[in-house]
């Protein structure tokens, strides 16, 4: 027995969290990334903003698009719903209204890091401490993780957070790949000579060097790296693994007829793409294309556990 | 380390000292402690104990420009002791006391023997704002209403255990009950070792147990809804908490609806699915728009039917809150005598009803001398205490007694006992209550202790947490 209105919370919860982690681990890939590249290497900070999203806001309230600006935007400002700190917050008030149905520590959880996030925010900005700031988060999100998989009955809660934790990191994922990934593929081959460190940076963006070095022979390259983060089902952060734990979470809540064919349509998507991507635009175009199914996936949960219960 | 200087003033009953700053035997061992432990000491096991209340999110909600805000549970680290021995009569005496509550409750909706006997005046119940002609001739099982109430006691100066007033509609506060116990635990784990103290935990399953049994006939495994007002309800996070402690579902009115078949349902992720049982925490006027208030959107449209109908158990039961009342307070020795054909166990302050004449004319003669309530006001708004009161604030009672005398009573101002209470870095007597909580199905069940407040504010009666109150842990200790 699970109230409607109680997996709404559930679900926004999960996407939430999922949201703070993925943003604070694209951020803290792509300073460090920053970092590295010599100068007169085009180092800006927008792709950042493509990544996690948030451009229109970000320019209705900026002149200037400075690391500062743009890690503020992301991090630590709390009128972008989007940055860490809000996506905290919010988590944090769904979680308030859903604390019957997870174990007692995941509140506790949560709330030590709305309590860190909201003391130490500016510290989030400050490249020194930036990094500090952003692993904790990252730490707490996997805190959680690890009270409910060590805690929790695999129940329809713990199932419906599940769904929208996969739903919002398969939609980072896609985000990193269509901007990231798709711009490096574009370049001409002679452009950049430091090729393979912007790829590493993709990789870090989810997270993923090292079980992607633990899984090939050899050197970075692109298009690996590419098919990686898309088709290894072994990864959980690739598509391919999200989509999966998606459809087992599915196939556990009631109605999957209803919901499934969602699922479908991702994995039908994902079947289509070239097992070798070369060319950029059709990488971006094919993420957009994902990023619409994963929407689509979002509207079916509504409807079907939320929406249409009379 | 200095010593913790424990003081308390001479002409007030002190929970832990005797007047001459010697310990009370069952407090020996906690008194003990606190001076060996100092000042400096016991600061930081009460400031672990507020990290504890902020990290574990133990708060309440407090309304401020329109908002809620979420504050952190006051809690003072010393606990109030109550000995075994006077607790076990307290205990007897607040049983007996909902007993005769609920048989006079069950009564008010039947036959009224009560006022047909001449106990209980018959236009008192016509002028009641909380009897609910609705829940006439209805039977909730055991003839049991009210089953959840929260009695608040105080203790006078010399020493007597009042019962200030019972909480029948939807009382609040045990929550923190558990949740004080649990950092008390920590802050005192040797005496804990050390001595005899009651154990708190039981509450929540004899919540559960006495909630299961309230279910429809034949039902075996009920489900067991928590139905709250929502997240900017004072008391969100107590509905929250007894919900997990209880595995019920938490509930508000938009998750519910009565079917054709006059049965309750919530509505799941999998569909529509059955409620048996209901711990409500929302006031009964509005609980159903079609039968009480019809722009209430916290409740349910039909829930009254299915009551009604016996398709759904409601704790408190709809009407409960009749005898939830600082007039039918009043009453209650009286209804003690008629039903049980006992003599009370725990005295009530003596009420001045301002519905009759005479008394009336000593209220208004002595409200200098007197604490003024309104009768159906809960939270402490509106009440004033005769000696503080401005002039202007007596002069706006009197004007509300006379206009409208029956919702008005009047007590003399008890000399509440104090407790030493952490207070800016010194230990300082402060006013203290208790409401233990007795739960009453086919049988009962009293809360080992009870939420003890504090007036944290030097010379303040008032303990509302809304309004500057505080907390403590309270010890049932036996010698």
């Amino acid at each position: 027995m699970l109230l409607s209105r109680v997996a709404d919370n559930l679900y926004w919860g999960a996407r939430y969290l999922e949201r703070a982690e993925d943003t604070a681990r694209v951020v803290r890939s792509f300073t460090e990334l920053i970092l590295d590249l010599p100068l007169g290497v085009a180092s800006s900070w927008e792709p950042l903003l493509a990544v996690v999203g948030g451009r229109d806001e970000f320019d209705a309230g900026h002149a200037r698009a400075a690391e500062a600006d743009i890690v503020r935007f992301l991090v630590a400002d709390p009128s972008n719903g989007g940055s860490v700190v809000s996506s905290v917050a919010s988590a944090r008030e769904n979680l308030r209204t859903t604390r019957e149905v997870l174990p007692r520590d995941a509140w506790q959880a949560v709330n030590d890091m709305y309590l860190f996030t909201s003391r130490d925010t500016e510290s989030g900005v400050d490249r020194r401490t930036r990094a500090r700031f952003l692993s904790r988060v990252i730490t707490d999100c996997q805190r959680l993780d690890g009270v409910l998989s060590g805690m929790m009955r695999r129940d329809q809660a713990y199932e419906l957070w599940r769904l929208g934790q996969m739903i919002e990191r398969a939609d980072m994922t896609t985000r990193v790949l269509g901007v990231r990934a798709a711009s490096l593929l574009s370049m001409p081959a002679d452009a950049d000579d430091h090729d393979e460190v912007q790829w590493m940076g993709v990789l870090r963006s989810v997270t993923a060097m090292q079980m992607y070095q633990r899984s090939r022979r050899g050197p970075i390259d692109g298009a690996s790296v590419i098919s990686f983060l898309l088709f290894d089902e072994t990864f959980p952060r690739s598509i391919a693994g999200c989509v999966q734990r998606m459809r087992s979470a599915l196939a556990r809540l009631p109605r999957p007829e209803a919901t499934l064919p969602a699922v479908d349509a991702l994995e039908a998507l994902l079947a289509n793409l070239p097992a070798t991507a070369t060319d950029g635009t059709a990488l971006d175009q094919s993420m957009d294309q994902l990023q619409l199914a994963l929407a689509d996936l979002d509207s079916c949960v509504y409807d079907t556990f939320v929406n249409e219960v009379v | 380390m200095s010593m913790a200087e424990l003081r308390t003033s001479s002409d007030l009953w002190d929970e832990l000292l005797h007047t001459d700053g010697e310990p009370r035997p069952a407090a020996a061992e906690l008194v003990q402690q606190l001076q060996t432990l100092g000042l400096a000491e016991l600061q930081q096991r009460q400031d672990l104990a507020e990290l504890d209340i902020v990290g574990m999110g133990i708060t309440f909600t407090v309304y401020s420009d329109g908002r809620g805000i979420d504050r952190a549970w006051p809690f003072d680290i010393i606990p109030r002791v109550i000995a075994a021995d006077e607790w076990r009569v307290i205990e007897r005496g607040l049983v007996q006391r909902l007993r005769a509550i609920n048989m006079f409750i069950d009564d008010v909706y039947h036959e009224q023997r009560v006022v047909a006997d001449g106990v209980f005046p018959a236009d008192l119940l016509d002028h009641s704002v909380n009897f609910r002609r609705e829940c006439v001739g209805a039977n909730p099982k055991f003839g049991v209403w009210a089953h959840i109430s929260g009695s608040d006691l105080v203790r006078d100066a010399d020493g007597t255990m009042y019962v200030l007033e019972d909480n029948l509609r939807v009382p609040s506060g045990v929550s923190y009950v558990l949740e004080n116990r649990a950092i008390s635990k920590r802050a005192f784990a040797d005496l804990f070792a050390k001595q005899s103290i009651l154990p708190v935990d039981a509450y929540t399953d004899e919540l559960n147990r006495m909630l299961s049994s309230l279910a429809p006939e034949g039902v075996a495994e009920p489900t067991i809804a928590v139905l709250t007002p929502g997240i900017y309800n004072s008391a969100y996070f107590e509905h929250s908490f007894l919900a997990q402690r209880i595995g019920a579902a938490l509930v508000e009115g938009v998750d519910l609806v009565v079917g054709d078949d006059e049965c309750v349902y919530m509505r799941t992720i999998g569909g529509l699915e059955r409620v048996h049982v209901i711990y409500r925490r929302v006031d009964d006027l509005f609980i159903d728009p079609e039968v009480f208030r019809d722009d209430s959107t916290l409740g349910v449209p039909g829930l009254m039917r299915a009551w009604k109908a016996g398709n759904v158990a409601i704790a408190n039961a709809p009407g409960a809150g009749v005898a939830d009342d600082k007039v039918v307070y009043a009453w209650v020795p009286d209804l003690i005598r008629y039903y049980l054909h006992e003599e009370p166990l725990l005295p009530n302050v003596p009420t001045y009803r301002c519905v009759y004449p005479d008394e009336r004319q000593y209220v208004l003669d002595h409200i200098e001398e007197l604490v003024v309530k309104p009768a159906n006001e809960s939270g402490g708004y509106g009440l004033i205490i005769g000696n503080r009161a401005t002039r202007t604030e007596l002069d706006e009672t009197i004007a509300h007694i006379e206009a409208d005398p029956r919702n008005w009573v009047a007590q003399p101002i008890l000399a509440l006992s104090t407790a030493p209470t952490l207070c800016d870095g010194a230990i300082e007597p402060r006013h203290v209550d208790l409401r233990p909580f007795i739960l009453s199905g086919a049988g009962s069940y009293v809360s080992a202790g009870g939420l003890t407040r504090v007036a944290l504010r030097r010379g303040s009666l008032v303990v509302n947490s809304s309004q500057g109150g505080g907390s403590k842990d309270t010890w049932i200790v036996e010698a």
